[in-house]
């Protein structure tokens, strides 16, 4: 921990305060943050009404767990940033054993063996929170080493980065484990790691990626990836999501066939039409107006994100929030790319407006993180 | 500049940081920038194709059968109705796993392998991708729910109504009639383009009989409809229909009754009864013994089912008796007598002194009158022609047919319709064998020998002919030569059906027109010639026609026929146009017509009868031939023969005369 980093930045950035920002900061709430994300929501709860078909307890239950998921970053935001610095290694430990746990009593759903069904509890998925526990960790981990990061620092960073997304693969979750690595990757990159690095890293990457896929690829990956480059190889298989879902957001046009219109969706044409694919049900009736519409949302949450990392008082919280908003735009990228065939499909959900549980709670606590980092810092007495 | 230093350099580090960020932020938006150009590419650039695709998926064209014409009798009686039923069909498009799929609905409804089979085997037949096939036909209401129920555990199977044809009368007009069945591979190869568009939606096409011959009349317009469906193939919408044209109605000459009491007449007895009306052609009555269910072609006709039709060999349910031919026997008489008269070989005055026996000039073979050789032992001593027919004596047609030849008998039968199809609308009727030399050569390889002319006289040997020319060649003489094709479509939608038949069959003209009235009056006497002083010298048929019914009200032309179904050469038992019975008692027929010899009105019905092995025409087919004009003339059409003496205006009054000559 460093204190003189603390003092320097909380003079640097001395704003005069109104007392409505003084009671929005007693309760660690940002209020634009706090917009996006409920602008977001409610765009998400009206287009999964017209996704489900009409199903109004669906569209309850996501609003309900939306608004748990308000409450939990209300609670997260009220802990400190150094309160999660310290206990990171100790939260790291326990994502950890929690992912060992699942690995001898998970419970399989939907192919991966990811869930958790302890008495007591709602079933959960543990490798979620890893989302937020790497982070943590890494920037725990590289806050208090001098920046850019040496070699060792990165090999250890490696290590705890791959720990968590190797038991993550094991549960044959390979999207998860790819967000939950990538997630402890920004902290790295936006630690300063040398391009040289990053670009050999990826150097090697592309130069691996033949032999992976010849000895180590599972059929059902090659298959994606066969099919990201021609969906037509398979196109009543494993391109017909792809081609569905191509159809229906070409089909939607500029303007959309209209709310509840969409004939693709409404005759079960778009697989996952709730959660992976939702955007083409989106694009279909709202057309590419729609789609832009919620592109410009996320945009106002990750220019929120974006500031609140730039004005974060030390490294760690800016790490952290760095992280936590990349973490948000590559989900939110990967799912819009995949379900318009920019990359090969990758069983993620959007943000906000797929249904959804564990993932919709993971990102509201790093909604959390953001909002502590941002009010606590500055009232922080000296 | 890190370097060796382990102090931390805030500056730098967020300097580093913050450099980073904005590399992060330009990503982003080169990120979000490629998105927007990918979905700029689907929903701008290629949105009226995708448009087009996304329509391809959801909109359908789907054939709308047309209604299949109903066939009613001349009464108005339904000979074939339509009836809904249910069926279960597949679109195998959309079934993941067709083995569980299977397993699972045989699980719930009676499903059997050969169901499966038929369904497999319609599967391979020309279809359209995603259009439904079906399973199984006529589901019971209970099947019905349980499908319904669990539907969203079966993709791709549905329930779907049909109309489909129902033979209300059943086995009574199964071969005339036909039946419509599923269509098989050949017969929608054999269809043009633009039929097998229009049986786009038409899982059934007429197999046999008049279902078969009116297709085209009965089938109609196919119609289409464009419809909404979802992934599972439910349709959840009509969005566009064109109405199909339903097939037109038709009305036969058949009487559903008469019909009736020809089968009932039959009895158990094997054998086929054809009745028409001469001066029309229309078919009054057209059965075969024993018939079917035609009912069970129609929705796919189960192995087992079939195996029961196909293996009678004695029986042989499917096989039309009344368009399949048989040795005629002494049926052709009046024809080679008429013959005779035409050209001139015999005249009224000409007698045989019949011994028994007939031998040609230089052979010693005797042929026989074999049926009064068994019985008395003697012949018919002075007779001539009408004698020759009334009682049927073989003696004087050898004689006859000897001296006329094969190529002369072989014109003048023909002009009657042996040997050929005179049926306007019956097209699988057989011809059977008129036999000539040129046939013999053609088909045996032989030249004719006299004593092949000897065996044809009498209606044997090579000599065949249906039911169907037997009262054809009946109502010819009825007409007086006048030849009307017989029809079984008296009119469509109503209107009379009148195509213009080419006349190719031209009028039987005679060189005396006396003749006719001549051969009417023998052949009455077959039936009406009562027991005198002299021997032999009744009509064959009298003993079981007119004697059982001294009051019969009207007289009634006729010929009995009782053919060998033994003792036939092989090389006719092999050959293509003959079918044999394999029983050996011999045939029963017997031709009429009535009224015969009456002033006041024409002949209204002309029949043949056949009782397969009935042993003697007179015996087993004369009676039913009375009871059938009996129940056509006096049950139907109500004629009161008394009371027309007094109102009706004899028709050819020079002719009564001889009427009463003959009675006596």
């Amino acid at each position: 921990m460093n204190s003189q980093d603390f003092i320097r930045q909380s003079t640097g950035f001395y704003i005069p305060k109104s007392r409505a920002q003084t009671i929005w900061r007693i309760i660690h709430t940002d209020p634009p943050l706090l917009v996006g994300i409920i602008v977001l929501c409610a765009f998400g709860l009206f287009v999964l009404y017209s996704a489900s078909d009409g199903d109004q307890i669906m569209v309850q239950r996501q609003a309900l767990i939306m608004l748990a998921g308000l409450v939990l970053m209300f609670i997260v935001s009220q802990f400190s940033p150094h309160f999660f610095r310290r206990w990171a290694p100790s939260l790291y430990g326990v994502g950890l054993a929690l992912l060992i746990l699942v690995l001898f009593i998970g419970v399989e759903d939907n192919g991966a063996r990811s869930w958790l069904d302890l008495p007591g509890l709602p079933s959960f998925q543990p490798s979620e929170t890893l989302k937020i526990v790497v982070p943590l960790l890494m920037a725990w981990y590289l806050a208090s080493r001098p920046l850019p990061p040496r070699f060792k620092h990165l090999f250890w960073s490696a290590i705890m980065i791959l720990i968590p997304a190797a038991l993550i693969v094991v549960q044959n979750d390979t999207g998860t484990a790819i967000m939950v690595a990538m997630s402890g990757v920004f902290v790295v990159l936006l630690a300063g790691i040398r391009w040289r690095i990053v670009f050999t890293g990826i150097f090697a990457l592309l130069l691996a990626s033949p032999s992976w896929y010849l000895f180590l690829a599972q059929d059902h990956q090659k298959n994606r990836i066969l099919t990201f480059f021609d969906p037509y190889r398979d196109p009543t298989g494993a391109g017909y999501n792809i081609i569905q879902s191509q159809i229906a957001i070409g089909s939607g046009g500029v303007y959309g066939k209209g709310y509840g219109n969409g004939a693709q969706s409404h005759l079960d044409f778009i697989p996952e039409s709730n959660t992976d694919f939702i955007l083409a049900v989106l694009a279909e009736e709202f057309g590419l107006l729609g789609v832009l519409f919620l592109i410009s949302l996320y945009l106002f949450v990750l220019v929120r994100g974006f500031y609140i990392t730039y004005a974060a008082k030390d490294m760690f919280s800016r790490l952290l929030a760095g992280s936590i908003t990349l973490t948000f735009f590559f989900y939110v990228f990967i799912n819009m790319a995949m379900v318009s065939g920019l990359v090969p499909v990758i069983g993620l959900p959007l943000p906000l407006v797929s249904r959804g549980g564990t993932a919709i709670l993971t990102l509201f606590i790093g909604f959390g993180l953001l909002m502590s980092i941002h009010t606590h810092g500055r009232v922080r007495p000296n | 500049m890190a370097g060796k230093w382990q102090l931390k350099d805030h500056e730098a580090e967020q300097r580093l940081f913050n450099r980073r960020l904005v590399t992060a932020a330009a990503l982003i938006v080169l990120l979000f920038g490629s998105l927007v150009a990918k979905l700029f590419n689907l929903q701008v650039t290629q949105h009226e194709y995708l448009s087009a695709r996304s329509d391809g998926n959801r909109l359908h064209s789907q054939y709308v059968p047309p209604a299949r014409g109903l066939i009613f009798d001349r009464k108005g009686e339904l000979l074939a109705d339509n009836q809904p039923i249910f069926n279960l069909t597949v679109v195998r498009e959309q079934v993941d796993d067709m083995d569980a799929t299977l397993d699972y609905l045989s699980s719930l409804i009676r499903l059997t392998e050969d169901d499966i089979e038929q369904f497999n085997s319609r599967m391979q037949r020309n279809r359209v991708p995603f259009s439904s096939v079906p399973l199984r036909y006529v589901l019971s209401n209970e099947e019905k729910s349980r499908i319904a129920v669990n539907s969203h555990l079966l993709p791709g199977i549905a329930i779907e109504s049909q109309f489909v044809r129902q033979y209300p009368l059943g086995s009574l007009t199964a071969h005339a009639i036909g039946y419509v069945s599923e269509i098989n591979r050949q017969e929608l190869d054999s269809l043009s383009d633009e039929d097998r568009e229009n049986y786009g939606g038409t899982n059934h096409i007429g197999k046999t009989g008049i279902e078969r011959t009116y297709e085209d009349i009965l089938h109609g317009t196919v119609g289409y409809e464009i419809v909404e469906k979802n992934n599972r193939g439910q349709v959840m919408r009509y969005l566009d229909r064109t109405d199909p044209v339903a097939g037109k109605n038709i009305t036969l000459h058949m009487h559903a009754e008469l019909q009736r009491a020809a089968e009932d007449a039959l009895g158990e007895m094997r054998g086929a009864v054809v009745a028409i009306e001469p001066s029309t052609g229309g078919i009054l009555a057209m059965v075969s013994k024993p018939g079917f269910d035609p009912n069970l072609f129609v929705t796919g006709i189960s192995s087992k089912d079939y195996s029961v039709l196909v293996t009678d060999e004695i029986n042989t349910p499917l096989f039309d008796r009344t368009t399949n031919p048989y040795p005629p026997g002494s049926t052709i008489k009046p024809f080679l007598g008429l013959g005779g008269l035409h050209h001139e070989f015999i005249d009224y005055e000409f007698t045989i002194n019949d011994p028994g026996y007939f031998r040609l000039p230089g052979v010693s073979y005797r042929w026989g009158d074999w049926t009064l050789r068994t019985q008395i032992g003697g012949g018919h001593e002075h007779t001539d022609l009408q004698k020759a027919i009334f009682q049927s004596c073989n003696t004087f047609f050898f004689d006859l047919g000897n001296r006329m030849g094969i190529d002369t008998i072989h014109g003048f039968m023909s002009r009657f319709g042996f040997g050929d199809n005179f049926a306007a609308d019956i097209s699988y009727a057989r011809t059977g064998v008129l036999p000539s030399r040129e046939w013999k050569m053609e088909s045996r390889g032989e030249p004719w020998y006299p004593g092949d002319t000897i065996n044809s006289s009498i209606g044997q040997g090579y000599m065949w002919a249906t039911p169907l020319q037997l009262a054809t060649a009946a109502s010819i003489i009825a007409n007086k030569g006048n030849v009307i094709e017989p029809r079984m479509l008296k009119a469509v939608e109503g209107q009379p059906y009148a195509p213009v038949f080419e006349n190719k069959v031209p009028d039987v003209t005679l060189n005396d027109l006396d003749y006719w009235r001549y051969i009417e009056e023998a052949m009455t006497m077959v039936v009406h010639r009562p027991y005198s002083d002299q021997f032999r010298d009744y009509g064959t048929a009298y003993p079981e026609i007119a004697q059982k019914d001294p009051e019969m009200s009207y007289k009634l032309a006729g010929k009995s026929g009782t053919a060998q179904a033994v003792g036939i050469s092989q090389d006719i038992l092999s050959s293509d146009d003959i079918m044999v019975s394999d029983l050996n008692r011999d045939h029963a027929l017997f031709i009429a017509f009535a009224p015969a010899m009456n002033a006041h009105i024409a002949p209204q019905i002309a029949l043949a009868v056949f009782v397969e092995n009935g042993e003697s025409g007179g015996g087993a087919a004369g009676p039913i031939a009375k009871q059938l004009t009996d129940k056509y003339l006096l049950d139907i059409l109500q004629i009161d023969f008394e009371a027309l003496e007094d109102v009706v205006p004899p028709l050819e009054p020079e002719t009564s005369a001889l009427v009463s000559e003959a009675d006596e």
